[in-house]
């Protein structure tokens, strides 16, 4: 059996189905389970039923960019073992990185390298070492994510100040914006467009009473601010 | 009701990591033994060993700063990845138009619903890309797509920084006056080391979530203790209905 006859084989096809129809599964019932409990909290269904439709409408643009990394992938992994990878934890630049390091870890120049020598032998290491790397995010919130999370909640109810510690933590997000600007006019001129049509989606929402604007606001912003970028890279050059 | 709940998204969570492990660990093995090309662990370690010293501090750090925002939705979000670029701004989005905060019993709810909700999106559109790989490769991979696609995280960080920015005036029982000055100290110290170029954060942006975490947690009382944010108990009893609903 050849490299890519390994990667694209029917078993690794069907065992990475089963794997992905157990992260839907699971999803699934996470969903409803909060979903359940949210009306329970006192939401009624159809405010559930809004702020669903916004998530999954969200999600469309950044999971297109996943199958543009699956593409990416597959041409030196094969399709089944990018599908999996994307699906579960991966990133496209992580995943080329630990393939490409087994494959130098070996003796040959690159992954690419390798792909094209269709040397079996590697095939099992790649997929050890590409799990294996990354395995520490998921082992620490299996471990102590519920203890963490029930700290974090203790402390709120602390007083004042651990109220304000614990509803700021969201802006500690926001450390982003000089990471984004240091990388040149094209990242702050899209980061400035899409906050200005939030702006104007809040606006518009509030004056008119159009309440879609609010559910969609993130997926306009995203595909808009992502659509602006093309301009400014004319404007201000790659 | 609170105990019963969380044990149970808790316990789903749990469950659901320890057999998305299995499925990581055990394909590769069902791979390795009937096709006879099983590595060694010492093979493992010797190939993997640098790229996991790099990248286990990076995932606690990440663990650390993303899970008091996404709370029990952790589970789904580490198991799935793309949590900076989709699950957290999913969460952070839906909480906001639920009018739940992070860390209360409501805001976890929300989260766990939305970033579920998310996962299963990702999970049916690249399958989808897999049934259509051939006939969607030349649209993908255009230029333009490929430019638009370069500019996805500012694109989606700006909308959500002036979200932010805009509802921040409650925590938890308490309205809060002044609350966006809790990060300026952090925005300042992380600009100053990343442009001064002693520690180049683009490459480790969850070290510099874990760091302005961080100096919130030292700065808050000091900002209170001036005066600069102010907060007030929130009288829950003469709020309309709707909104206390909604208050955590």
């Amino acid at each position: 059996m050849t490299y890519f006859g390994i990667f694209n084989s029917p078993l690794l096809y069907g065992l990475v189905i089963v794997a992905i129809a157990f992260i839907f599964i699971y999803s699934l019932i996470t969903f409803v389970t909060a979903y359940k409990h949210a009306q329970e909290l006192g939401y009624k269904k159809e405010e559930l039923k809004e702020i669903t439709r916004g998530a999954l409408v969200f999600t469309i643009v950044p999971s297109i960019s996943i199958v543009i990394g699956l593409i990416t992938l597959s041409a030196v992994i094969g399709v089944p073992w990018s599908w999996f990878r994307l699906s579960v934890v991966g990133a496209v630049t992580y995943e080329l990185m630990a393939a490409d390091m087994t494959a130098t870890g070996a003796g040959y120049d690159s992954i690419g390298a390798l792909a094209q020598t269709g040397d079996p032998s590697l095939v099992a290491t790649i997929m050890f070492v590409m799990s294996f790397c990354i395995v520490c995010g998921i082992l620490c919130t299996l471990f102590f994510n519920k203890g963490f999370n029930g700290a974090i909640s203790k402390m709120s109810k602390t007083g004042p100040v651990g109220a304000l510690i614990v509803s700021s933590l969201l802006l500690a997000l926001t450390v982003n914006i000089p990471l984004q600007v240091s990388k040149g006019p094209v990242y702050i001129a899209t980061m400035i467009t899409s906050a200005v049509i939030s702006l104007i989606c809040r606006v518009l929402a509030k004056k008119t009473g159009q309440k879609w604007l609010s559910n969609f606001e993130m997926a306009l912003c995203l595909i808009l601010g992502m659509a602006s970028s093309l301009v400014w890279v004319k404007v201000f050059g790659a | 009701m609170k105990n019963d709940y969380m044990t149970k998204i808790h316990r789903i969570g749990r469950i659901g990591v320890f057999i998305g492990l299995c499925f990581m660990f055990g394909i590769p093995t069902v791979i390795g033994l009937v096709y006879d090309e099983m590595p060694s662990i010492s093979d493992i370690f010797r190939v993997g060993g640098g790229l996991f010293a790099v990248f286990a501090p990076i995932a606690i750090v990440e663990f650390l700063s993303y899970t008091p925002i996404l709370g029990s939705a952790g589970y789904i979000s580490f198991l799935t990845g793309n949590v900076l670029n989709l699950k957290l701004p999913c969460a952070i989005s839906a909480m906001e138009q639920a009018g739940a905060q992070q860390g209360t019993e409501k805001g976890d709810t929300i989260s766990a619903m939305a970033v579920a909700a998310s996962s299963m999106m990702t999970t049916a559109v690249i399958a989808l890309g897999v049934v259509l790989l051939v006939p969607l490769q030349p649209i993908l991979t255009l230029p333009a797509v490929k430019t638009a696609t370069t500019y996805m995280l500012p694109a989606m960080f700006g909308a959500l920084f002036l979200g932010m920015f805009v509802s921040s005036g409650r925590a938890g029982n308490y309205t809060v006056k002044g609350k966006n000055w809790v990060i300026v100290p952090a925005l300042v110290i992380i600009s100053a080391i990343h442009f001064s170029g002693l520690y180049d954060f683009s490459r480790n942006s969850g070290l510099a979530i874990f760091l302005g975490i961080l100096i919130i947690c030292a700065t808050a009382p000091i900002f209170l203790k001036l005066g600069i944010i102010k907060m007030k108990p929130i009288d829950n009893n003469s709020a309309p209905i709707h909104d206390k609903v909604k208050t955590n």
